[in-house]
C-alpha cells in the first residue's frame, strides 16, 4: 500500500482549504518541535492519529507513525551515544556507554521527529496534489511554473518506480542475480540499471515538458485556474485552534516546573 | 486546411534527413492515415504540423508549414496548438495531472476559455468520449484505452480543427483499437475535425480512413485512397508494409480473372466479393 | 517443458488475476497466449521465468518449480523478449549489450566471444553501434539477439512486434520460427494480433478474465468463433471470411487455401 495517496473523501479535513491544510500541518509541526516534554509530544502524535481518524485515516495514520518510527529510532540512537548530560545509566567495562540526560534528550527528539513529520505526511492522504498547487497559485500568487514541476515530480514517481521494477525484472530474466544476499554485489549490479532508467526519464521528461508547453503552459497566469478555493469558517477556526496551540505550547515551556 | 510544402528537417546532431522534400495538401475534414516503416518520418512529420519543429526541437528546417495561410514557423507553436492539437506516442508522460477532470482543465485554463463556459465544455467532451463515469479518476489506475480517450477528451475541449495522433493504438487490445476509430470517425464526421493518424495496423487504416500517405526514408511513397494504395499492393510490401489478407485475396483472384470487381479492404467486402464468385 | 497446476496469482484477493489455472507446454511447440489486454497473458509469462510467483498451485519449468529456484537460474535457458526493449538495453555498444546476458550468466570470454560475432552475423547487426540512438525496429532486434546469444531452450516472447513495422516483425518472426523449427526451441508468445498468431503459432491458448476458455491447434482455435468472441478477440480475416459461409468453407484458413477453394468452384462453372 502507498502511504502517500490521495485518499479521497468528504470529511472536515478534507474540505479544508489545501492552503489551510498546508500550514495547519506545518504550525502542528512547529509546535511539536517548540515542546519539550516527553509526555506532551506523545500527546501530539496520540491526538494527531486521533485527529485522522475523523477523516477515516486511523489505519494510515498508525502505519505511517510506524515507518517514522524507524526514523525516530535512528535519532534516538544518536542522541543516545552522543549526549552526555546527567549521570551514568550505562557503564560497561569503566567506559559510560550512556546517561539519563542522553536517554531523556534521545526520547525527546524522536517522538518529535515523529510528531512534526505525522501531519505533513498525512497531508497527501487529505490533499490532491493539484488542488494544493493551484491553491497556492491562486491564492498565494506562488508562480505555477514552481507549482507545476513539485506537482509533476510527485506524479513522477510512482511512473518511474514502475519503470525500474520493469527494467530490474528485464535484467532478471537475462540471468542477473538480484537474489544476491551481499549488499555489496548488489548494489553493483543495480548500477547498470541506471542507464535505461536515465534514458527513458529524460524522454519522459522530455515528452512531459512538450506535452504541457504545447497546451499554452507559458500563458497561464495567477487567475486562469478554474477551480475556486474560497476560504471559509472552518479555515479560521482551524488556523487559530493551531495558533492557541502554538502560543499554548510557548507559556507552557516558560512556566518554571 | 494544412499545406506543406517542400518541407525538410534533420535533427541536430544527425547527418540523415528526417524529413525530406514534402509536399502535400490535407483538406479540412480529411482523415489521413500515415505509415511507414520504423524511422521512415512519421512522427518528425506530425511534429511539423503545429510548430513543434522548428520551434520546440532543435535541427535545421527546410521548406514551410502553414496552417489556414499562417506560417507555422512565424508565430509561437502554442497558437497552432489550439487549432491542431496532438496526443503524443508516449500516452503517460504527456499527461499533466493526475485526475481525469484536471487534466482536461488544463489545457482550457492556460489557453483563458472563459470560466463559464469551461464546465460546459468538460461534460460536453466526457459525454463525446463516452467517459463520463472517468470524471474523478485518477489516471494512473486507468487502463490504456481509456488513456487514449482522456488524453483526445483533452485536445477536444480545446476545440480543434485538426487532430493528429501518433500510434494510440500501439499497445492496445483488438477491441479498444477499433473502439478509438470509431470515436475519431464520428469525430470526423459529425464535427468535420480533420483527422491525422500515425499506426501500423493496416486494417484498421484501410476500413477506417480517407486518404493515407506512407512515408519511406523522409519522403512521401505514396498518398491516395486505400483502395489505389490496395490495388498496387506489391509496391507496398518492400516498404515494410502490409495489406489487409482480405486485400492480398481479392488482388490475387483479380489477377487471376477470377473475380472482376474491385480490389477488397474489408472482410465485409470480401464477403461480398466470394458470394459473388459463388453466385 | 513448462506445467502450471491450479495456478492462481493476485495482488489482493478482491482482485485475482489468475484463477485456478492449468496447463501443459510440450518441448518444441510454438504456442501463442491471446486475449483482451488485462485478461492474464502478461502474468503467466512472468510466472514462467520466475519474475513472478504463483499465490496458489505451482509453475514448473523444465521440472523445476519456480517456487523453490532462483529467477537467476531460471533465466539460463530461458530467454525472455519484452514489449519494450528499452527497459532491457544498458551497454554502449551492440557486442557489449549482446555480450551482457552471456556474462550474466557466467560464460567464458573465448565463447562470449564467439558467440557474439555469430549471432552479430545472423542479426545483421553493426557491433559497434549506440544502440539507444537506432530505430525501434533495430532495437528489439538488438534485444532479441542479446536473448539467443544464451541459446535458450525456451524462447518466452511478451508481444513482441509492439511498435514494429511489418518488415521488422516479419524478420523477428521469422527467426523465432526457424530456431523452433530447427533447434527445437520451445516458443511461448504472447500476442493479440491475430495474423501474427495464425502465421506463426501452432497452438494457441485463449484466456479471459484469468481464466484459460481454450487450448489446442492453431486451427481448431481460428474457428471456434464462441471461444474467441467471449475472449474479445477477432479471427484472423480468412479464417472469419471462410467462417461466414458456414460448412462451404470448412478447411479454409490461408490466401492459398481460398483461392484454391474458389479456383474449384469457378472450374464448375461458378464465376465469370
Amino acid at each position: 500500500m502507498n502511504l502517500l495517496n490521495y485518499v479521497p473523501g468528504d470529511s472536515f479535513l478534507h474540505r479544508l482549504n489545501p492552503v489551510t491544510k498546508l500550514a495547519a500541518a506545518f504550525m502542528y509541526g512547529i509546535a511539536a518541535i517548540l515542546c519539550e516534554n516527553v509526555f506532551a509530544e506523545a500527546l501530539f502524535i496520540v491526538v494527531m492519529i486521533l485527529i485522522s481518524a475523523t477523516a477515516g485515516l486511523f489505519k494510515r495514520a498508525v502505519l505511517l507513525t510506524g515507518n517514522l518510527m524507524i526514523l525516530g529510532l535512528i535519532m534516538f540512537v544518536i542522541q543516545l551515544l552522543f549526549v552526555r548530560d546527567g549521570s551514568p545509566l550505562l557503564v560497561i567495562g569503566g567506559v559510560v556507554l550512556f546517561t539519563t540526560g542522553g536517554l531523556k534528550s534521545a526520547l525527546l527528539l524522536s517522538l518529535r521527529v515523529i510528531a512534526a513529520m505525522l501531519p505533513l505526511m498525512l497531508l497527501f492522504a487529505i490533499t490532491r496534489m493539484n488542488d494544493l498547487c493551484n491553491a497556492l497559485v491562486k491564492r498565494l500568487h506562488l508562480p505555477y511554473r514552481y507549482a507545476f514541476i513539485v506537482t509533476t515530480a510527485f506524479r513522477f514517481v510512482p511512473i518511474f518506480a514502475t519503470e525500474f521494477h520493469d527494467i530490474q525484472d528485464a535484467q532478471k530474466a537475462r540471468g542477473v542475480d538480484f537474489d544476491t544476499r551481499n549488499i555489496f554485489r548488489k548494489l553493483g549490479l543495480i548500477a547498470p540499471l541506471c542507464v535505461p532508467l536515465l534514458v527513458s526519464s529524460l524522454k519522459k521528461v522530455d515528452v512531459s515538458a512538450m506535452s504541457a508547453e504545447m497546451r499554452g503552459f507559458e500563458l497561464r497566469g495567477y487567475k486562469s485556474g478554474y477551480k475556486e478555493y474560497p476560504f471559509a469558517a472552518r479555515d479560521m477556526v482551524t488556523v487559530l485552534v493551531l495558533v492557541v496551540l502554538i502560543v499554548a505550547t510557548v507559556v507552557l515551556k516558560t512556566i518554571p516546573k | 486546411m494544412i499545406s506543406v510544402k517542400n518541407l525538410g528537417f534533420v535533427y541536430k546532431d544527425s547527418k540523415v534527413a528526417a524529413l525530406d522534400d514534402i509536399n502535400i495538401e490535407i483538406a479540412d475534414g480529411d482523415f489521413v492515415g500515415i505509415t511507414g516503416a520504423s524511422g521512415a518520418g512519421k512522427t518528425t512529420f506530425t511534429f511539423a504540423l503545429n510548430g513543434i519543429i522548428p520551434q520546440k526541437i532543435k535541427g535545421d528546417f527546410y521548406g514551410a508549414v502553414t496552417i489556414d495561410g499562417v506560417d507555422t514557423a512565424e508565430h509561437p507553436a502554442e497558437e497552432f496548438a489550439r487549432k491542431v492539437g496532438e496526443v503524443f506516442q508516449d500516452i503517460d508522460s504527456q499527461m499533466v495531472a493526475s485526475v481525469v477532470e484536471d487534466e482536461i482543465l488544463f489545457g482550457l485554463e492556460n489557453f483563458g476559455v472563459p470560466h463559464e463556459e469551461v464546465g460546459v465544455r468538460i461534460d460536453r467532451v466526457l459525454r463525446e468520449l463516452g467517459i463520463e463515469d472517468l470524471r474523478d479518476r485518477e489516471i494512473e489506475g486507468l487502463s490504456g484505452g481509456q488513456k487514449q480517450k482522456v488524453a483526445i477528451a483533452s485536445m477536444l475541449a480545446l476545440e480543434p480543427e485538426v487532430i493528429v495522433l501518433d500510434e494510440p493504438t500501439g499497445e492496445l487490445d483488438p477491441e479498444s483499437s477499433r473502439e478509438i476509430f470509431k470515436i475519431l470517425t464520428a469525430l470526423n464526421k459529425e464535427k468535420g475535425i480533420t483527422v491525422i493518424i500515425v499506426e501500423q495496423k493496416i486494417m484498421l487504416l484501410c476500413e477506417y480512413v480517407k486518404h493515407m500517405m506512407v512515408l519511406d526514408k523522409g519522403k512521401i511513397a505514396f498518398y491516395g485512397t486505400p483502395r489505389d494504395m490496395a490495388a498496387s499492393i506489391d509496391t507496398f510490401k518492400d516498404l515494410g508494409i502490409n495489406v489487409p489478407r482480405v486485400t492480398e485475396l481479392s488482388a490475387d483472384l483479380i489477377r487471376e480473372k477470377i473475380y472482376d470487381g474491385e480490389v477488397t479492404l474489408t472482410v465485409d467486402d470480401a464477403e461480398k466479393m466470394v458470394r459473388r464468385i459463388l453466385k | 517443458m513448462i506445467r502450471f497446476e491450479n495456478v492462481s496469482f493476485g495482488y489482493s484477493e478482491k482482485r485475482p488475476i489468475l484463477k485456478d489455472i492449468s496447463f501443459h507446454i510440450a518441448k518444441g511447440d510454438f504456442v501463442a497466449l491471446i486475449g483482451a489486454n488485462g485478461a492474464g497473458k502478461s502474468t503467466i509469462s512472468r510466472l514462467t521465468n520466475g519474475l513472478l510467483h504463483p499465490t496458489g498451485g505451482r509453475v514448473y519449468l523444465g521440472g523445476k518449480d519456480t517456487l523453490k529456484t532462483p529467477s537467476s537460474t531460471l533465466a539460463r535457458g530461458c530467454g525472455f523478449l519484452f514489449q519494450n526493449p528499452d527497459r532491457q538495453i544498458c551497454e554502449n555498444t551492440v557486442k557489449d549489450e549482446v555480450a551482457f546476458s552471456m556474462k550474466a550468466q557466467g560464460w567464458t570470454e573465448d565463447r562470449i566471444k564467439e558467440r557474439t560475432e555469430q549471432v552479430l552475423e545472423t542479426f545483421k547487426l553493426d557491433p559497434e553501434w549506440f544502440p539507444f540512438s537506432r530505430s525501434r525496429g533495430e532495437r528489439q532486434r538488438i534485444a532479441l539477439a542479446g536473448v539467443i546469444a544464451c541459446e535458450p531452450e525456451l524462447l518466452i516472447l511478451d508481444e513482441p512486434t509492439t511498435g514494429l513495422d511489418y518488415l521488422e516483425c516479419i524478420r523477428i518472426m521469422d527467426y523465432v520460427t526457424r530456431l523452433n523449427e530447427e533447434k527445437g526451441v520451445t516458443a511461448l508468445m504472447v500476442s493479440h494480433d491475430m495474423e501474427l498468431v495464425q502465421s506463426y503459432a501452432k497452438s494457441v491458448i485463449v484466456l479471459n478474465h484469468g481464466e484459460i476458455l481454450g487450448q489446442g491447434h492453431t486451427k481448431e482455435m481460428m474457428k471456434n468463433v464462441d471461444v474467441l468472441k467471449k475472449a474479445r478477440v477477432l479471427p484472423a480475416q480468412i479464417p472469419e471470411l471462410a467462417l461466414r459461409f458456414g460448412d462451404e468453407f470448412k478447411d479454409v484458413f490461408t490466401i492459398e487455401e481460398m483461392l484454391d477453394a474458389l479456383r474449384g468452384r469457378v472450374g464448375k462453372g461458378g464465376a465469370l
